[in-house]
């Protein structure tokens, strides 16, 4: 299948040949930016990011982890400490929060990567450097009778550059 | 319209070097390129001092903590001073990263890398004391809860474990947060590398390609790990400051303690901030990116800082007399009038007086004034921690107790040390990493970009 590469200036524009690409019924879209702008990400994709549940389930498995961890290791062997009980919760607060945040980060790192698909992999072969320096990129698949029309709207949508990769 | 062939799209789409990049990038990646002598001859210093301090530490674990300063009552001393202070100096990056990107103040984007770096080495070097403090460093383990023959657990009401945790988490949120904030940069270095770099850059890149769903992922986990980052910088310096303020120790016995800590550590942060940028800038010429505004928008927190510093200490001092309480009297007396006056005036001229003088602008804008005030401040703000720790220890309940602390040849190695330590890694940050956030200051560019075509009306063709 034809992939078509083209290349904007403004970020807007960007978001305007996607949100037009979509509306003319091509669903394989990728956006390549050198910074984060929301409206790229909202025409590529609307919905909220994943990444937040799993700092929910990171957060809530720290809070139950760090109070139960310490309830256990004091009743496990109960030493009287100061004469307060047992367990006492106004002072397990403290690790309970930190062990919140800390798995909670750690999780969150995680979503990052998952929801991110980043690890060690080959770049697209529509990525180019210039995605990293100050220029955007959207590229879209299309069948091969669509290529002419398809590059004439990119153009007509100020892309300073639209190219064929074939693969 | 005839498409080309494809080969020839391909190979124009992958040109071997980038025609025209963008200006921030190469003025960012020119720093990590090449090696003057001066910087091989910071870091051989770097190392040197590195050396010692492991060597004196040797000695030290060989020979017991006998060769550190402490006379009875005080066996609290220098490390413990080190670590509060390197763990305060931690803060401001932390601050800078995570507080201030909720307030959403853009004018941190050209400082949040170089202090979020900071605030990493610095917790390193922070982590380092607690050990060597102890002595027997074989033995650090105790202080994890880990399953034993003995059955035997750690102490959970106790504020130095609740410091191992706090510790701990602000290290790894700290180095994640960091690490997150580079992917981006990374990529944009990995683009540009070749050879060796390429490779280690395409590993730590995670094949980050700044894909729409990327950068949603990559903003949503920024956003995350700041709301989580800013209760956890609050919650380290004050769990630090409960290491003295539940004991009952005269002077220390405090419930001003949190606050004080953690706005002494935002101070005494953003001054180190200050002493290290300010020279990176001049050397890098990065001024461009670095400019006077953020270092007047830094000064202004220091001197608002400055004046939580100097409220808490009036506060402790008035509530010492108004307390009644006759041994909190005498300590905060001979805090300022006893054997350490000195340092207590150090203290207060460095940490409340001298930052006065940013309230006029002139001197506020004057780098080089900045520089010799933040280090200044710096060295008032370990004074901070030797008044309150070496004083209040050394003057108890029971004068038949009493005694004199006077910090060691092997502690001032050590804190010596502790310099070449922080500065090593810093100096090696430099070199492989960019220390401004390109992305982020590329999302401003770009902004900038977009609104003069807006207004020019370049987009309509």
């Amino acid at each position: 299948m034809p992939t078509l590469v083209s290349v904007f200036d403004l970020p807007d524009d960007a978001a305007t040949a996607i949100r037009k690409l979509r509306g003319r019924g091509f669903e394989d879209i990728e956006s390549y930016s050198p910074a984060p702008f929301e409206q790229i990400d909202e025409a590529m994709d609307p919905r909220p990011s994943k990444v937040r549940a799993f700092t929910l389930v990171g957060g809530l498995t720290g809070v139950f982890t760090g109070f139960l961890m310490q309830i256990w290791m004091s009743l496990e062997w109960p030493i009287k400490i100061a004469g307060k009980a047992y367990t006492s919760i106004p002072p397990y607060v403290i690790i309970g929060f930190e062990l919140t945040i800390l798995f909670g980060g750690i999780l969150t790192l995680i979503g990052l990567l998952l929801v991110g698909r980043l690890y060690p992999r080959p770049l697209d072969a529509a990525y180019s450097p210039r995605f990293s320096a100050e220029e955007f990129g959207v590229v879209v698949k299309v069948g091969e009778r669509d290529v002419a029309e398809v590059d004439g709207l990119l153009r007509s949508l100020s892309a300073k550059e639209v190219s064929l990769l074939d693969d | 319209m005839t498409p080309p062939p494809a080969t020839a799209v391909a190979d124009l789409m992958r040109p071997k070097s980038i025609p025209r990049d963008s200006q921030i990038n190469t003025d960012v990646m020119s720093v990590t390129k090449g090696v003057s002598w001066q910087w091989g001859l910071l870091l051989a210093l770097a190392l040197l001092g590195v050396g010692q301090a492991i060597f004196t530490l040797g000695y030290q674990t060989y020979k017991g903590l006998g060769i550190a300063g402490y006379q009875a009552p005080v066996f609290w001393g220098v490390y413990i001073i080190n670590f509060v202070f390197w763990i305060g100096i931690g803060h401001a990056g932390t601050l800078i990263s995570a507080i201030l990107f909720l307030f959403r103040a853009k004018w941190r984007n050209a400082i949040n890398r170089g202090a979020e770096a900071m605030t990493v080495f610095a917790v390193l070097t922070a982590a380092l004391f607690p050990l060597i403090h102890i002595g027997r460093l074989w033995k650090f383990y105790f202080l994890i809860p880990y399953p034993n023959q003995r059955a035997l657990w750690v102490n959970f009401k106790s504020p130095l474990l609740w410091d191992v945790f706090a510790i701990n988490t602000y290290m790894l949120i700290s180095i994640i947060f960091f690490f997150v904030g580079l992917i981006p940069d990374i990529a944009i270095a990995r683009d540009r590398a070749t050879g060796i770099k390429k490779f280690v850059y395409t590993v730590l890149a995670l094949g980050w390609q700044g894909t729409g769903r990327q950068w949603k992922a990559h903003n949503r986990t920024v956003l995350h790990l700041a709301g989580l980052a800013t209760p956890l910088v609050l919650s380290v310096h004050s769990v630090v400051s409960w290491d003295f303020a539940m004991s009952i120790v005269p002077g220390w016995h405090a419930t001003i303690f949190a606050p004080y800590f953690v706005a002494g550590a935002i101070f005494g942060g953003f001054a180190m901030v200050l002493v290290v940028m300010i020279p990176v800038r001049r050397i890098f010429k990065l001024e461009a990116y670095i400019t006077d505004y953020h270092f007047e928008n830094m000064s202004r927190f220091i001197l608002f800082t400055s004046l939580i510093c100097g409220y808490a200490y009036g506060a402790e001092y008035f509530i010492a007399w108004y307390s009644g309480v006759e041994f909190e009297q005498t300590s905060f007396w001979l805090r300022a009038f006893g054997p350490y006056w000195l340092s207590t005036w150090i203290m207060i001229s460095c940490n409340v007086i001298f930052p006065q003088l940013l309230w006029i602008k002139r001197l506020r804008t004057s780098v080089p004034f900045l520089f010799v005030l933040c280090v200044l401040i710096n060295i008032g703000m370990w004074f901070e921690r030797y008044v309150i720790i070496i004083t209040s220890l050394s003057r108890e309940y029971v004068p038949a107790a009493w005694g004199l602390y006077i910090p060691s040849i092997a502690e001032l190695s050590i804190l010596a040390g502790s310099f070449c330590w922080f500065s090593m890694f810093f100096l090696l940050f430099l070199k492989f990493l960019p220390i401004i956030a390109i992305a982020e200051m590329k999302e401003l560019i770009i902004h900038e970009k977009a609104h003069a075509a807006h207004a020019s009306g370049v987009e309509a063709h």
